[in-house]
C-alpha cells in the first residue's frame, strides 16, 4: 500500500490531452501562491520554444526576459545560493545586443537557443568569467578559453548567466563540498540539492535560468536531478567533449545537462553533442535532431509506447532503498505499461561490485589529474623555499577535505604493488559490468531504475559519514563504468519538506541511444497528469 | 571543514621529506616490488584476502600525492581511508579470473588523432595572466634542492 502522499498522485488516466497552451514564460512568475499540489496540473512544456515564439514574434524582447529571470535569481538567491559567480551585467548586455540584432532585421540574430540564459556548472572553462571547480585552488582563476560545451551554446545565442555551485572538482554527492557555499534545494532549503552538480540542478528548478550545464561521473547530473524534481541528461561517453571540462575521473566523466522539460534537455543536447579535435575521445558518430522526434500529445496514439520493452532493474529496488522511491519506480512502470510498453524485472549481476569498483578507479584517475593543481601555472600558490615545499602547501592551503582524501586514496591503489589488487581488479570488474549491462540491453530496450535510494537527505546529514554519501551512488555509478547514456525524468513525490520531495526515475539505453530515451522521456513527461514540479519556492512573492 | 590559512604557521605541518625511492622495512618488501616483474602473479597478500594488504600509509602517501598534511588531518582522515579501502577491499573476494580489464567503457568511436600541425593559441596573455610567479618569459619557482 504506498503512502498517502503517492496514492493521492498517482490518478493517473492515459486519456489524451489537447494540445496543451504554450505555457508562456510569464506563466512561470504568475504563481499562485499554493503548495505544488493544488498547481495547475500538466506537463512542462519546452520554455526554449516560448521563448523563441516570444522573439520572433516581437512579444517580448530579450532584455524583458533576461531581466524577468534575473530579478527572479536575486530574489531566490539569498536562500538558494545555486551560483558561485553570476554575470548579470554581462548577461543584460548580451541581451540586449541580442535585440539590437533582432530589430535590425539581421537574419540569423534568432539562433536556436538566441536568449536562453544558461548556468554552467563551475567546472567547465568560460573565457574570462572565474572558473573555480568550487575550489580554493582556483579561486580567482579566469581561463583563456570556453570549454567546447560552453562554446557550442554560445555559438547558438545562449546566454551564460553564470557559474553554478558544486562539490569541489566533481567529488561529492551534496554540494556541501564546495570550498564557498551549501546549495540548498529549493523544494526544501533544510536539504540538499543533491551533488555534484547541485547548483546547476538547483538553478533550473527555481527558474533562476531555463537550461544549465552539469558534469555527471558517477551520477552527478542524475541525483541532483531527482532530488531537484527537474530533467538530467548524462550523455553517452564520448557523446560530448570534455574540452574544459576540469577533469576529475577521465574514462568516466560526461558533460551533461539539465532542463524544466525533456524538450529542452534535447534541445541542449543537440547544440553541444558531437566530435571534437580537442578531445580524442569525443565520438564521431552522427549527432541527430534529438527534438525532432519528440512530437506534440495530439500527434501520439493512445498507446505511444507500443512494443517497447522495459527492465526494470532488481538490485535498486530492495533492501537499502527507500520504501517511498520503490513507490514511485512501481508507480512509473506501471504508468509506463499502461502506455503500451512490457516491464518486466531484471537481475544486474555485478551490480553491487560497482561501488567500489567505481571509487577505485575515479580516486585513482583524479589523484593523476588533479597533481595538475600545484600553485605554478593557475590559482593559489604559498610561497615556500623550495618547489616540494610549494606543491606541498599550495595543494594543502587550496584542497579542501574531501578532494585531499581521494587523491591519497588513488595514490594508495596506484602504489606499486596495489595496481593488481585495486585498480586492474577494478577495471575487471569494469569489463563485467558492461557485459551485463550488454546482455540486458539485448533483452529489453531501455533500463529504469531510481537515480538514488532516497530523496534529498538533510544538510549535514551524511557530512562526516563518506561510506554513507558513497553508498547512496549506487544507483548511477555502474552506468559511468559502462558508459552508457541516461535519462532521469521526475515521476513522484515521497513524504518531507513542505510539499514533498520529488523523485526521478532513471531510465538507461545502450550507447548512443540518447534519442530512444528522450522521445520515451518525453512522452512519459507529456501524458502525466495531476504532477507539477515547479517548487513552492516559486509560489512565494 | 576548517580552511587552511597559509598564514597560520602555528599549525604543525608535517615536512615533506623525501625518501629515497621505495625503501621499505624488510618484512614487506617482497610486497611492494616493482610490478614489471609481477605481472602474472597476484601477491600472496592480495590472494589471502583484503585484510593482509597494507594499510594506507598516510606519511608515504601525503609525500607522494605532494600534499602537506597537518597532524590533524593524519588523524581525522586515516579512520575514514581506511573504511574507504576497505570498501575498495570488496573485490578481494571477487573470482575475477580471465576477465580482461577495460580501460574505458569502449564506447567513443571514431578516429581520435587530431593533424599533428602546430597552431597558435590566440589567448596567450590570459595564460599569462594566471600564472602567480612570473618574471617574462620565465615562470618563477625556487631552486630545486637536490636532497641525498
Amino acid at each position: 500500500m504506498p503512502p498517502p502522499l503517492q496514492a493521492h498522485r498517482l490518478l493517473i488516466s492515459h486519456r489524451r490531452l489537447p494540445t496543451p497552451a504554450r505555457r508562456r514564460l510569464t506563466a512561470v512568475s504568475s504563481l499562485q501562491s499554493a503548495p505544488a499540489t493544488t498547481l495547475a496540473p500538466g506537463p512542462a512544456t519546452s520554455s526554449i520554444l516560448s521563448i523563441r515564439e516570444s522573439l520572433l514574434s516581437g512579444e517580448r524582447t530579450a532584455a524583458n526576459i533576461t531581466s524577468d529571470y534575473l530579478s527572479r535569481l536575486r530574489r531566490t538567491e539569498p536562500s538558494l545560493r545555486s551560483f558561485i559567480h553570476v554575470a548579470d551585467a554581462a548577461a543584460e548586455r548580451e541581451a540586449e545586443e541580442l535585440d539590437r540584432r533582432i530589430a535590425s532585421g539581421e537574419k540569423d540574430a534568432v539562433g536556436p537557443l538566441a536568449g536562453v540564459l544558461v548556468g554552467v556548472k563551475d567546472n567547465l572553462c568560460t573565457k574570462n568569467m572565474p572558473s573555480t571547480g568550487g575550489s580554493r585552488i582556483l579561486d580567482g582563476y579566469r581561463p583563456a578559453y570556453d570549454a567546447t560545451a560552453v562554446r557550442r551554446l554560445r555559438e547558438a545565442g545562449a546566454i551564460v548567466v553564470g557559474k553554478t555551485n558544486l562539490d569541489e572538482f566533481g567529488m561529492g554527492s551534496t554540494t556541501e563540498g564546495s570550498a564557498f557555499q551549501v546549495t540548498t534545494n529549493p523544494w526544501d532549503d533544510s536539504r540538499v540539492p543533491g551533488g555534484s552538480s547541485g547548483g546547476s540542478a538547483s538553478a533550473v528548478s527555481a527558474r533562476q535560468c531555463v537550461v544549465s550545464l552539469g558534469s555527471d561521473t558517477g551520477g552527478s547530473v542524475r541525483q541532483p536531478a531527482s532530488f531537484c524534481g527537474v530533467v538530467g541528461l548524462k550523455p553517452t561517453y564520448g557523446r560530448v567533449s570534455r574540452f574544459g571540462l576540469m577533469a576529475y575521473a577521465s574514462s568516466l566523466d560526461v558533460v551533461g545537462c539539465f532542463g524544466s522539460s525533456v524538450f529542452d534537455t534535447a534541445t541542449i543536447l543537440s547544440v553541444v553533442a558531437g566530435h571534437d579535435k580537442m578531445d580524442s575521445t569525443s565520438s564521431s558518430q552522427d549527432v541527430p535532431d534529438y527534438t525532432s522526434e519528440l512530437v506534440s500529445l495530439d500527434l501520439l496514439e493512445s498507446k505511444p509506447l507500443n512494443g517497447l520493452r522495459i527492465g526494470i532493474i532488481q538490485e535498486t529496488l530492495g533492501e537499502g532503498v527507500d520504501t517511498g522511491v520503490v513507490s514511485s519506480i512501481k508507480g512509473a512502470a506501471s504508468y509506463l505499461e499502461q502506455l503500451g510498453s512490457v516491464v518486466d524485472e531484471v537481475s544486474l549481476p555485478s551490480f553491487s561490485l560497482g561501488l567500489p569498483a567505481y571509487y577505485i578507479l575515479a580516486s585513482s584517475e583524479a589523484s593523476s589529474n588533479l597533481s595538475r593543481y600545484d600553485g605554478i601555472r593557475y590559482g593559489r600558490q604559498v610561497s615556500a623555499n623550495d618547489l616540494n615545499e610549494i606543491y606541498g602547501e599550495s595543494r594543502a592551503n587550496g584542497l579542501g577535505h574531501e578532494v585531499k582524501m581521494r587523491i591519497l586514496m588513488g595514490t594508495y591503489a596506484l602504489s606499486a604493488g596495489y595496481y593488481d589488487a585495486y585498480y586492474k581488479r577494478a577495471q575487471q570488474v569494469r569489463t563485467l559490468v558492461k557485459e551485463s549491462f550488454k546482455d540486458a540491453l539485448e533483452k529489453y530496450d531501455i533500463l529504469i531504475s531510481p537515480a538514488a535510494p532516497s530523496a534529498a537527505y538533510k544538510i549535514g546529514e551524511k557530512i562526516n559519514d563518506p561510506l554513507a554519501m558513497y553508498a547512496g551512488d549506487i544507483m548511477t555509478v555502474n552506468v559511468n563504468l559502462a558508459g552508457l547514456p541516461a535519462l532521469v525524468v521526475p515521476c513522484g513525490f515521497v513524504e518531507g519538506g513542505p510539499v514533498g520531495l520529488p523523485v526521478g526515475l532513471q531510465m538507461i539505453g545502450s550507447p548512443f541511444s540518447e534519442g530512444s530515451l528522450l522521445r520515451v522521456g518525453h512522452i512519459f513527461e507529456q501524458t502525466l497528469q495531476n504532477f507539477s514540479f515547479v517548487p513552492p519556492l516559486l509560489a512565494e512573492r | 571543514m576548517t580552511a587552511m590559512l597559509s598564514a597560520a604557521a602555528a599549525i604543525p605541518r608535517l615536512r615533506l621529506v623525501t625518501r629515497p625511492a621505495a625503501r621499505l622495512p624488510s618484512a614487506r618488501s617482497n610486497w611492494l616490488r616493482p610490478l614489471s616483474s609481477a605481472t602474472h602473479v597476484t601477491p600472496p597478500a592480495a590472494a589471502a584476502g583484503a585484510g593482509s594488504l597494507e594499510p594506507p600509509d598516510l606519511h608515504r602517501l601525503a609525500n607522494a600525492a605532494r600534499i602537506s598534511l597537518t597532524l590533524q588531518e593524519v588523524e581525522e582522515f586515516e579512520p575514514k581511508i581506511r573504511q574507504v579501502i576497505d570498501l575498495f577491499g570488496q573485490l578481494q573476494a571477487v573470482d575475477l579470473e580471465s576477465i580482461e580489464p577495460s580501460l574505458r567503457a569502449g564506447t567513443a568511436t571514431g578516429s581520435s588523432l587530431r593533424e599533428d600541425k602546430p597552431e597558435t593559441f590566440v589567448n596567450r596573455d590570459a595564460i599569462v595572466e594566471a600564472i602567480p610567479s612570473y618574471d617574462d618569459p620565465y615562470i618563477k619557482v625556487p631552486r630545486v634542492l637536490n636532497k641525498e
